[in-house]
């Protein structure tokens, strides 16, 4: 991967990172009923357009496993080779 | 937010349930009769207000007697949910043996579903020994302790993955023991410091 790219996806990183903070700093001072209230705009939404999915049990299942396939090679070497002992990540 | 944290419950009150609340605690309704359970990985920060959408809520329960799993299997495909793996009773049970998960949507659906799987190792078996109570209003879950889910999440390492653990410490941060929290990185080889996750 070329330098720039690099640069970008670790500047993204980092700004996800710090929405993350103010985002739970808002929750944290927000009442119950209005933090969710906005949350359930957002899943409630996510939800109703799951349900369009043009897709069948099977490929979604083999979409689920290619995902996870993919996620298994970028997760830190550090990370798996404290666990090199098991043959599945925990859960 | 308003959250009581004591041990091994917390008190959320007034938080809307969304769907997805909607479709977990249907879910649970059926599971909850036939055995104990702890819902883990994502579903755990988005119960806390992450906002962000997830398609599988990961549930763990402990290994069933085959005549147990069946008299479940039953009582979800009556209560209007279809299992997505291509297998009958016997074939889904074989899998979780194997330490698979198995997929359960509600009928002509597939997102979200629940991916159920049985107690693997020790770390599992914390997990539901000592899962936290969270009373919501009119109803309870029950969910992995915070303390194992942010180290967990942060052994994932995905960006997602590690939004969430840092999310969970910035919520919960003044309530969790920080040297379980600690104990619980260094269990998963994981450090936080880089993250902001300072213990």
């Amino acid at each position: 991967m070329n330098m720039e790219l690099l640069f970008d996806r670790e500047a993204h990183a980092k700004e996800r990172l710090a929405f993350v903070r103010t985002y739970a700093a808002w929750v944290k001072r927000t009442p119950n009923a209005e933090w969710s209230r906005q949350q359930a705009l957002l899943i409630n939404s996510f939800f109703e357009n799951a349900r369009n999915m043009p897709l069948s049990p099977r490929d979604y299942l083999l979409a689920v496993a290619g995902r996870k396939k993919n996620s298994r090679q970028e997760t830190s070497h550090t990370a798996l080779e404290s666990f090199d002992a098991r043959s599945d990540p925990p859960h | 937010m308003d959250i009581r944290y004591s041990g091994n419950r917390i008190l959320v009150g007034d938080k809307y349930l969304t769907l997805l609340d909607q479709f977990v605690l249907d879910f649970i309704r059926v599971l909850e009769p036939k055995t104990p359970y702890v819902i883990v990985s994502g579903y755990v920060a988005i119960l806390f207000g992450r906002s962000r959408g997830t398609e599988d809520i990961d549930i763990l329960i402990s290994r069933l007697a085959k005549d147990t799993f069946g008299e479940l299997h039953t009582a979800l495909s009556e209560g209007g949910y279809e299992f997505l793996n291509a297998e009958d009773a016997d074939g889904l049970y074989d899998m979780l043996l194997n330490r698979m998960g198995i997929r359960i949507a509600k009928k002509g659906q597939f997102i979200p579903n629940i991916e159920l799987k049985f107690l693997k190792d020790d770390i599992d078996r914390t997990v539901l020994r000592d899962r936290v109570e969270v009373n919501l209003p009119g109803v309870r879950v029950y969910i992995s302790p915070i303390d194992i889910q942010i180290a967990y999440k942060m052994y994932l390492g995905s960006q997602k993955d590690i939004e969430d653990a840092l999310y969970l410490w910035e919520i919960f941060k003044d309530d969790l023991n920080h040297e379980d929290v600690k104990k619980w990185m260094k269990t998963f080889g994981v450090r936080g410091d880089e993250y902001g996750i300072v213990v």
